[in-house]
């Protein structure tokens, strides 16, 4: 069955089954594997990803769900080479450990920022608490968040 | 390390007559050295590469899986070669001998030993290149090398002006040659030891370009997914495999020694095909028993043996026959999961009497055995490369992932990526052992008189020696593996290093009594186990911290002043319990509802008192705050101290609040997030950690964060409820 996909702004059109997880249509078929694998039951948040502007855990979300649809993952958050500034915190703060998680993380941040521009720190944590992380980096993503949502100028620029 | 710095040099005169530094620990691989005059690159030693156009390549012999190795280890080269951390970029080693863990003899990353076992090899090898470029520019501005100087990048004359690249320099530092020792640059002239704080994989994985294992791709690659006895130790006996083999993408189903793997165009084709394989097991062999009996055949085992003595001084038992008061408790601790985030996976590719593998692996020595054991090939026919690890924390120490990736990919003729599922990964993990722990104590006007403690369970060696043994000595033919694996076994603490994995935690008990009797009854039912992050500490810890609480209550006592006054001889365990005390408000009212509770652990050399704050809300622990103390010699980067310590207090919280594995038949109940459940961003404690200034040798932080918080939170809800549990994890109604 031929499904169209746009990723990242670019529109693919594909020959999958219809139930196949987007999680893996992203990572294999369309060479996106900055989308992790975590669970395959959406409990973990490691898959977030944006479609059609909302945050969905691409592991439990059959393509068909996504078809004609608008997703954005990890690879498509920034705009080229500039980063989001979701990330230039995350790497300013220093907050991934093994790393693992990190893009879902900061997929459900950017969705949260899109809609609350000024979460507070209850708002954050609750948005944020789908998502697992088993280095224990919640402390440096809260901070991380809220130094976004204080418009503070990133530490240093990345070149 | 007492080994002297020359032993690090040894030179020679490579083929092309440049010379050749080859900064190793005893053993020698042959990795090339020396200048490339075709690609401009010089390699001065195993860990670095420097090229004409001025790149700075590090090879990073301890896998990073969140601990940070990579940003650590390459500060100490950075500092000696006097170039930024952010100007190196980091590689991750293959398999060599320079690359092994000088401790274990394996190249292995465990037992929070990376940073001190590489702080001096590393240091000198940074100072090594550098002074050799150094020589390289004395040599052509025709001055004293003593009085130039290097700086970010470059060799400076003594003129203060001119300067050259260490590009512009290589080939003709690759001439000099180094006599004596190098010197090292005193901590006053530190620019990143102890400051740098960014980490340098920070920017790949907060874009989604690192690399981890289940990100590898290659042509024309297939996906297979594996269905495991759901019994430790079944064996297939017969399955559907024609009927499986006709279904869409499926293009291989095949028995091999773990179970029967299915190969598929796509991953999920394969999975989808598994739902309908269905497989005959032979339980004949297997494990039948359930986690009530694991724990009847410890008690049974603590009555019938008291133990190997590990630890025996004074006379405890007849200073217990007459002490005033005598103390008695049983603690228990149930099997745990490591749940790293990436679950199991590897990619191998079996090409012309050669295997490729690329896997998340702690130890990649390891991996080789584990693909000759499976294939036809010596571990000299295989090559593993080693990727980003999303999480470790023990488990990929064991290499039954790669094994099977090979077994696979040994019968097809393109590479194959085998994934497991996250259920997969929970009920076929290798776990923390369940421990049982029989202390008694006892208490003479107050006074501690004696201290017994009998530790119940299995060790790891027996479960590792399997593959360890032959990755020491590879050119083993296969057929001996699992001798040599015997042999390691019965060589322990001869040719074998003694196996402290039960007992750590308990035999190095720090407080002041006389009278000490430490005794491991050895006793393993048979389920698969491996090191889990921390260890032995882990429930040694619960239990010696737990009991020395109930010995203060029992004594009318202030648990830490309890704790202290035991501690006059031992002033590092002192400071950091006093620190932690002081930051978690020790003596300052506690809000209503809530109680702390303290504890102190030193393991891997690395001294962690934590000060836990914890009440009830909604009929749950929560855990409100928690105040770390940590000694660790020498820091190095001080924010990923801090994130260690941290992330070992909320993997201990989540072992203390929800961690249990369970058995039933044989079968692990337990297999997603749903019921093997992680701590959350809304049960976050706020977590302090104060470092205390130190110039000793850096010891590790990836471990030691986990051991106090599990006592130090049960000890908080004795003093809220006064009823002390002595078995994890913690219930809320208990």
């Amino acid at each position: 069955m031929a499904l169209r996909l746009t990723v990242n702004g670019q529109t693919h059109s594909l020959d999958i089954e219809a139930d196949t997880p987007l999680l893996w249509v992203l990572r294999d078929e369309l060479g996106l594997p900055g989308t992790k694998f975590g669970c395959g039951a959406g409990l973990c948040g490691a898959c977030t990803v944006h479609l059609n502007g909302q945050p969905v855990r691409s592991c439990s979300t059959p393509v068909e769900m996504a078809a004609e649809g608008e997703v954005t993952t990890i690879e498509g958050l920034g705009r080229g080479d500039r980063l989001h500034a979701l990330q230039q915190a995350w790497i300013d703060h220093g907050v991934p450990q093994c790393g693992y998680c990190q893009s879902g993380q900061i997929m459900s941040a950017a969705h949260l920022l899109s809609t609350n521009p000024s979460p507070d720190r209850d708002e954050i944590v609750a948005a944020m608490t789908g998502n697992l992380c088993r280095c224990g980096t919640y402390s440096r993503i809260i901070a991380a968040v809220e130094s976004v949502v204080a418009g503070e100028k990133p530490a240093q620029e990345e070149a | 390390m007492a080994m002297n710095r020359r032993d690090f040099l040894k030179v020679g005169a490579g083929a092309s007559g440049s010379l050749m530094l080859s900064l190793s620990l005893p053993g020698c691989s042959g990795l090339p050295t020396g200048y490339e005059e075709e690609t401009g690159e010089w390699r001065p030693d195993a860990w670095l590469e420097i090229t004409r156009d001025d790149r700075i390549y590090f090879t990073l012999a301890r896998v990073e899986m969140g601990q940070g190795t990579y940003t650590g280890l390459t500060t100490l080269i950075a500092e000696e070669l006097e170039v930024a951390p952010e100007a190196i970029e980091p590689r991750f080693a293959p398999v060599a001998d320079e690359y092994k863990n000088p401790l274990y003899k394996l190249q292995l990353t465990g037992g929070s030993t990376s940073l001190a076992t590489s702080w001096e090899p590393l240091r000198i090898a940074g100072a090594s290149a550098r002074e050799l470029l150094i020589r390289a520019a004395a040599g052509v501005w025709r001055v004293d090398a003593a009085e130039c100087s290097a700086g970010e990048g470059r060799i400076i004359h003594p003129n203060g002006l001119d300067s050259m690249r260490y590009g512009q320099l290589v080939e003709l530092a690759s001439k000099e040659i180094l006599r004596g020792e190098v010197a090292l640059k005193p901590a006053a002239e530190w620019k990143y030891i102890g400051k740098q704080n960014r980490r340098l994989d920070a920017r790949a994985k907060s874009t989604g370009t690192a690399v981890y294992g289940i990100d590898v791709s290659l042509p024309d690659m297939v996906y297979a997914v594996i269905t495991r006895s759901p019994r430790f130790g079944g064996k297939v006996q017969s399955f559907n495999g024609d009927e499986v083999r006709a279904m869409t993408g499926v293009l291989e189903v095949m028995e091999i020694d773990r179970g029967v793997a299915i190969v598929a165009d796509r991953y999920w084709r394969a999975r989808k095909a598994q739902d309908a394989l269905k497989v005959q097991w032979d339980f004949s062999e297997a494990l039948g028993l359930s986690t009530a009996e694991v724990f009847e055949t410890y008690r049974k085992a603590a009555v019938e043996d008291a133990g190997e003595s590990e630890r025996s001084e004074g006379d405890t038992e007849s200073v217990l026959a007459n002490a005033d008061k005598v103390v008695e408790a049983e603690y228990s601790q149930p099997y745990l999961a490591h749940a790293t985030l990436e679950p199991m996976n590897a990619t191998a590719w079996y090409r012309k009497d050669h295997m490729e593998v690329w896997a998340p692996t702690q130890a990649p020595d390891l991996g080789r055995i584990a693909v000759a054991r499976v294939t036809d090939l010596a571990p000299d026919e295989v090559t593993i490369n080693t990727t980003f690890l999303g999480g470790g924390f023990g488990r990929r120490l064991t290499q039954d992932y790669i094994e099977e990736a090979a077994a696979v990919a040994f019968r097809m003729d393109r590479p194959v990526k085998v994934i497991w599922s996250r259920e997969e990964d929970t009920r076929h993990d290798l776990y923390r052992p369940a421990m049982l722990h029989r202390m008694k104590a006892g208490l003479n006007k107050g006074e501690l008189s004696g201290w017994d403690h009998q530790i119940v369970g299995p060790q790891i060696l027996n479960w590792y020696v399997r593959n360890a043994g032959p990755a020491q000595f590879p050119w083993t033919p296969r057929f001996l593996y699992d001798t040599l694996g015997t042999v390691g076994v019965w060589a322990e603490g001869l040719a074998t290093p003694k196996d402290i994995s039960a007992i750590e935690g308990a035999i190095d008990y720090p407080y002041q009594v006389a009278n000490i009797d430490i005794r491991h009854t050895h006793i393993d039912p048979g389920v698969p186990i491996t090191w889990w992050r921390s260890v032995g500490y882990s429930h040694n810890g619960f239990a010696v911290e737990t009991f020395m609480d109930e010995l203060a209550h029992e004594a009318g006592q202030d648990p830490y002043r309890f704790r202290r006054r035991l501690l006059e001889d031992e002033p590092r365990h002192r400071e950091v319990l006093d620190r932690a005390a002081r930051l978690g408000g020790w003596d300052t009212p506690v809000p209503e509802g809530r109680a702390r509770g303290i504890a102190l652990m030193r393991s891997f050399g690395t001294y962690v008192a934590q000060v836990v704050e914890a009440g009830f809300e909604n009929g749950s622990i929560r855990v409100y705050r928690v105040a770390a103390a940590v000694d660790c010699g020498q820091v190095v980067n001080p924010a990923i101290v801090v994130d260690q310590i941290e992330g070992g207090i909320l993997f201990g919280l989540t072992a203390a609040l929800y961690g249990e594995i369970t058995l039933e038949r044989g079968e692990v109940q337990q297999s997603n997030f749903h019921d093997y459940p992680l701590l959350r961003h809304y049960e976050r404690p706020e977590v302090e950690v104060e470092i205390v200034d130190s110039n000793e040798t850096p010891t590790g932080v990836g471990e030691p964060g986990v051991p106090p918080v599990i006592p130090a939170l049960g000890n908080a809800l004795f003093a809220l409820t006064g009823r002390r549990q002595r078995t994890l994890p913690l219930r809320a109604e208990a």
